[in-house]
């Protein structure tokens, strides 16, 4: 009897015993046939940050809790997307922080920290967007631009390689993305004249294998978008992760402002390849193609923002497309295989752009240039759709955003550039009695047709889509959310006690489907009772 | 070994202690020109990406902070110099506010002089503060909506430390023209309940969720939006905008002459 009782025991255990298997390029490349796992920043290749499970669905939403909280005890802005394999979950904090997580009990099995040195140029804190995973090891950057690789079982530091100098105002805050060996990364910086690269780096050695700098030199297609000698303080930053397209081997990457940001007076031009997206080639880091969506800009509209792989209907041509809600305030598609411009939207108000051109220049509305008193511009700085995460989701065919709506006052002031200071050469202000508010947006890829606009006091937190036709997002009173995918209707809201600035995830443990999303200090996962 | 802990311990204070100490504590460049315009370009190289060029947070607001306004003279670290100087050389933990102790601290006296200036009172020369406060709580009644020091009631914003912002030409444009800006979370909020009822006061909160207002009987009331059929919030004042023709312009140089003085006398305690 007693040994039957062990028997029985371990078959359930066995039963129970999610495998922590190590990760591959190809487990990457089906990351989205694997509805359990999270494992990379925007849940597949493609970037649709849409999860396959449909335990939690629009009827029952209503019933979700919580099954536990884990306070990290790491204050400050936490914007991570965490990765669950197996029975455990990886994230990373503000400050050089990061955990691995038992998925049973939300208990922290290791913590890795690392030291924040001062003199750091950081236009928006210490923050971390996450981790990429390959084989057994962690990938994360630490904020005075360095690239570590840890042990998963362990937190162990495996190797540390430094990506540049935090001296000269270069950082780093978002999450590596894993392709074939290498572990790709982008860097922070546009305020401080840097000059911006995309770089690769060997997954077992950390030594780089390939740099793509955003910015040209001397000798070098582009150089003539840039008067003078402006491109040596070009900015061009890459600060959230790309997305990759196995098929083609293309990397896709959004690139931020030019330096400095508010003065176009110092550098003439377009200033390539500066608030644009460029398809890159995976093996030698060689550009293959670049879309500018705002040639020349004054307002701080990095194009950043997740480059989203979708399969589009062009003129009832199916096309391989690039989707990305700009933070200059249109929606843009591209044909992602050969860079050319398919359809632009404006989603929100829009006042500098009498809207997009056919060979996708913005048509511009004069005298929209910040002055030293200030003018009005509509978006804002931070614009429009600036970094959060987007989502799309196969089941409805819809491509999803928040934005922020409204305008501001754009300065501009004299500034000599100083290495290692802050070049931004103006600011944006508050219009008064105007403030900003925000939204969830839900758009038809193809045509950029606004299908539904869900207002908010502010701009949401990124967004998860799932299977079970939910939006998840976040709000700045700590509000997390889940809206109808079809309707934008808000189903189910839970007081979470601080601000939400990340995106949810959702995994299954032990056959159960759970979202899982931080809130200030705090890690929440979410199930049905 | 227990006491060799301790000598330890108490050697690490005394010398923590030590160097606390050991940093210069008074503001060598304290109402120094030079120094606020030093400070001022300083300020845009390393604080302007998230206090906003005009030290007011709008820049770190679009970037989805909180960054605090430090154009009001009002600092949660401290009211002295030496705490501005702290928190710019040490940062603020648990906050995304970073040490900034390489720049070294002639540089950061400079600033805190800068951001001292972004607060400094205006003078006006043709106010009278014994006339403005008797006003104040006199013939003009601003003390039934806003308090100064323990007197005074919390309806409108506290003006012990001047408001939202307390510059002359400010503080004189809420009181001619209430509506020309509005302080976040002093908006009129209005509610429509299912049985058809308008209820407007004055904004507690509005989120994506719930509002609370205080109604015109004086009553504060919290409201599910989904218990209501609207709430909207309407960015004007509920402060009387008559008051220009109410008050001279002597009044007002008063009035404004007296809240600035008590500004004054808050921020040196």
């Amino acid at each position: 009897m007693k040994k039957l009782g062990w028997i029985l025991l371990a078959a359930t255990l066995a039963a129970q015993a999610q495998v922590t298997a190590p990760v591959t390029t190809e487990t990457l490349t089906k990351a989205q046939q694997d509805p359990n796992s999270w494992l990379s920043y925007g849940k597949n290749y493609f970037g649709w940050r849409y999860s396959p499970l449909t335990q939690i669905t629009t009827a029952n939403v209503a019933q979700l809790a919580p099954a536990w909280i884990l306070p990290t005890g790491v204050p400050g802005n936490n914007e991570t997307t965490p990765l669950v394999n197996g029975d455990m979950m990886y994230l990373t904090g503000p400050s050089n922080n990061a955990w691995a997580v038992d998925l049973l009990t939300g208990k922290k099995v290791w913590s890795y920290s690392d030291y924040v040195p001062s003199g750091l140029g950081l236009c928006c804190g210490t923050v971390n967007r996450g981790f990429a995973m390959l084989g057994d090891r962690l990938f994360k950057v630490n904020i005075q631009s360095t690239l570590v690789a840890l042990e998963a079982k362990s937190g162990k530091v495996l190797w540390e390689t430094t990506i540049d100098d935090y001296k000269k105002g270069y950082s780093n805050t978002a999450a590596p993305l894993v392709v074939k060996d290498m572990v790709v990364v982008g860097t922070a910086g546009a305020e401080w004249g840097i000059r911006g690269y995309i770089d690769a780096y060997d997954a077992a050695t950390g030594k780089r294998r390939w740099r793509f700098y955003t910015v040209p030199t001397a000798g070098e297609p582009g150089m003539e978008t840039w008067g003078g000698n402006s491109y040596k303080t070009g900015g061009g930053s890459t600060w959230i992760t790309g997305t990759y397209d196995p098929e083609l081997n293309l990397i896709y990457w959004g690139i931020g402002n030019p330096g400095p940001d508010m003065d176009g007076t110092v550098r003439s031009g377009d200033n390539l390849y500066t608030c644009a997206i460029v398809a890159i080639d995976a093996d030698t880091g060689k550009l293959k193609w670049y879309f500018q969506m705002t040639p020349h800009d004054v307002h701080d509209w990095d194009a950043v923002a997740d480059p989203v792989l979708v399969e589009a209907t062009v003129n009832g041509a199916k096309v391989k497309a690039v989707a990305q809600a700009n933070r200059n305030g249109f929606y843009y598609l591209l044909d992602r295989t050969t860079g050319k411009f398919l359809t632009a939207k404006a989603y929100t108000k829009v006042n500098w752009a009498d809207g997009i051109g056919a060979d996708g220049r913005p048509i511009l509305i004069a005298n929209r240039e910040p002055t030293p008193e200030g003018n009005m511009t509509c978006p804002g700085l931070g614009g429009g759709h600036n970094w959060s995460a987007t989502a799309y989701s196969p089941k409805t065919g819809l491509y999803y955003f928040g934005a922020t709506d409204g305008c501001q006052l754009f300065t501009v002031e004299k500034m000599e550039y100083v290495e290692g200071k802050q070049y931004q050469a103006g600011d944006a202000l508050a219009v008064p009695k105007e403030p900003n508010s925000g939204s969830v947006n839900a758009v038809d890829p193809s045509t950029g047709t606004l299908k539904w606009k869900h207002p908010l006091m502010s701009n949401p937190s990124g967004l998860l889509a799932t299977a079970g036709g939910l939006i998840f997002t976040g709000d700045s009173d700590g509000y997390m959310m889940a809206l109808d995918a079809l309707t934008g209707k808000v189903l189910w809201h839970f007081q979470t006690g601080a601000a939400i600035r990340s995106p949810a995830i959702s995994y299954t443990f032990r056959g159960k489907q759970y979202i899982a999303m931080v809130s200030g200090q705090n890690l929440l996962a979410f199930k049905l009772p | 070994m227990a006491i060799r802990q301790w000598v330890k311990s108490a050697l690490l204070l005394a010398l923590g202690s030590g160097l606390c100490f050991g940093q210069a504590q008074t503001n060598p460049f304290a109402g120094n020109a030079q120094a606020v315009a030093d400070g001022s370009k300083l300020f845009a190289q390393s604080c302007a990406p998230c206090h906003g060029r005009d030290g007011t947070g709008g820049q770190g607001q679009a970037e989805g902070m909180r960054p605090p306004d430090l154009t009001r003279g009002v600092f949660k670290a401290g009211r002295q110099d030496s705490d501005l100087f702290r928190v710019i050389s040490q940062g603020v933990r648990g906050t995304e506010m970073p040490s900034f102790s390489s720049l070294g601290n002639d540089q950061i006296w400079r600033l805190v002089t800068f951001v001292r200036s972004l607060s400094a009172v205006t003078p006006v020369l043709a106010g009278d503060p014994k006339a403005g406060e008797a006003l104040f709580w006199g013939k003009g009644n601003c003390g039934s909506c806003h308090q100064i020091g323990t007197r005074g009631t919390r309806l409108g914003p506290d003006l012990t430390r001047g408001g939202r912002r307390s510059n002359a030409k400010y503080l004189r444009e809420s009181i001619v023209d209430p509506n020309a800006d509005i302080t976040p979370g002093f908006a009129i909020i209005t509610v429509e309940t299912r049985d058809h009822q308008k209820i407007s006061g004055l904004e507690r909160w509005l989120d994506n969720f719930s509002a609370r207002l205080i109604d015109q009987s004086g009553n504060e009331r919290t409201f599910l939006r989904d218990e209501v059929i609207s709430i909207d919030r309407e960015m004007r004042s509920t402060m009387p905008d008559n008051y220009s023709k109410m008050f001279s312009a002597t009044d007002i140089d008063n009035l404004v002459a007296y809240i600035q003085k008590m500004r004054s006398e808050a921020n040196s305690q």
